[in-house]
């Protein structure tokens, strides 16, 4: 490592050894050890090191302007749900609310009463054999066979 | 109750609102300060933490605890200060004026003393990437592959940045490094 290569090392990784890969702090501390120019290289990137940490403080400046923004938002606006919210609502073990998950359930009732009384559930098959039953008279299906006489 | 930032992003997506100002007053003050340090004013800064707070509030059920929630906040508000400033009408250097008269934060800085005025100054002259990575360096103490992860770049793009800004930074401070404490 020569001088230039510890500027830029110290560039990148700052004055505090520290904060130094293991891979060149051997090079890097031998280099400032016997070289005045890496030592004054080495005590610059210190100072200024220094003056960037120790930068202008505001804090109390910073929670007023975070509790004046914390103020503005007052009315917080609907939140962006994942189309896949309302399956995951159904299975919160939480039921709170519980709201969407009656709703959904009574939904779901009302889809599958509708689907039975309007018969989509057969298969294309069937739906002739289904109008021909649908027709005839409902108290034919509890007459007794014709040749055993048994019931169904 | 288990109140971590985490658990409170949980219940934020619940729309809890109390736990959403519990968040928002626990990181506030931070991301004004972040912001302030990258923007160079608090005016501005007030406008990206107001933002970030809303993206915290909507996005919230659809956030993932992939990473610590503090560094996805960060990423946000470093996101919305270089957005800010991309659309920030560009000012020519040398219609800019003298450095201690551009810079947007001496009025704010009055109080302090003329080595970190112009400090403040030289860091406000920095490309935007270079500054933010020197800001979250040092302000944040975060380390290269932390800076790395919120500018989403290599480790290697941030010592770069790192070199050039203090490339920049001796260039325009020149002897008052040298100053001493």
């Amino acid at each position: 490592m020569n001088n230039e290569q510890l500027q830029i090392f110290l560039d990148s990784h700052g004055a505090d050894p520290a904060r130094w890969p293991d891979a060149h702090r051997a090079a890097a501390e031998r280099l400032i050890a016997r070289d005045a120019q890496a030592r004054a290289i080495f005590a610059q990137a210190q100072r200024l090191d220094a003056l960037l940490t120790r930068t202008h403080d505001a804090g109390a400046e910073d929670a007023a302007a975070a509790a004046r923004v914390l103020a503005r938002l007052a009315a917080l606006p609907r939140q962006k749900r994942p189309f896949w919210h309302w399956p995951l609502v159904l299975l919160d073990w939480q039921f709170a609310p519980a709201w969407p998950r009656v709703a959904a359930l009574a939904g779901c009732a009302a889809i599958g009463f509708m689907v039975g009384i309007a018969g989509l559930d057969r298969t294309f098959d069937r739906l002739d054999a289904q109008s021909v039953v649908a027709s005839r008279d409902i108290g034919s299906m509890f007459e007794p066979e014709a040749f055993t006489g048994s019931r169904p | 109750m288990d109140d971590s930032d985490e658990a409170l992003m949980a219940r934020v997506a619940r729309g809890d609102q109390p736990a959403f100002r519990v968040l928002a007053r626990r990181h506030g003050p931070a991301m004004v300060r972040l912001a302030r340090r990258i923007l160079g004013n608090t005016a501005d800064a007030e406008d990206v933490a107001q933002e970030a707070m809303l993206r915290v509030w909507t996005h919230a059920p659809r956030w993932q605890p992939l990473a610590a929630f503090k560094t996805w906040l960060t990423r946000v508000v470093v996101n919305l200060c270089l957005d800010r400033k991309r659309r920030a009408p560009w000012v020519e250097l040398e219609a800019a004026g003298e450095i201690a008269d551009s810079a947007p934060v001496a009025s704010e800085l009055a109080e302090t003393d003329e080595r970190e005025r112009l400090l403040q100054a030289a860091i406000a002259e920095l490309p935007d990437r270079q500054r933010t990575a020197i800001v979250l360096t040092y302000s944040e103490g975060m380390s290269n592959a932390q800076v790395a992860d919120i500018l989403d770049a290599s480790v290697s793009a941030v010592e770069t940045l790192l070199v050039r800004g203090k490339q920049n930074l001796r260039r325009a401070l020149g002897g008052i490094i040298d100053e001493g404490d």
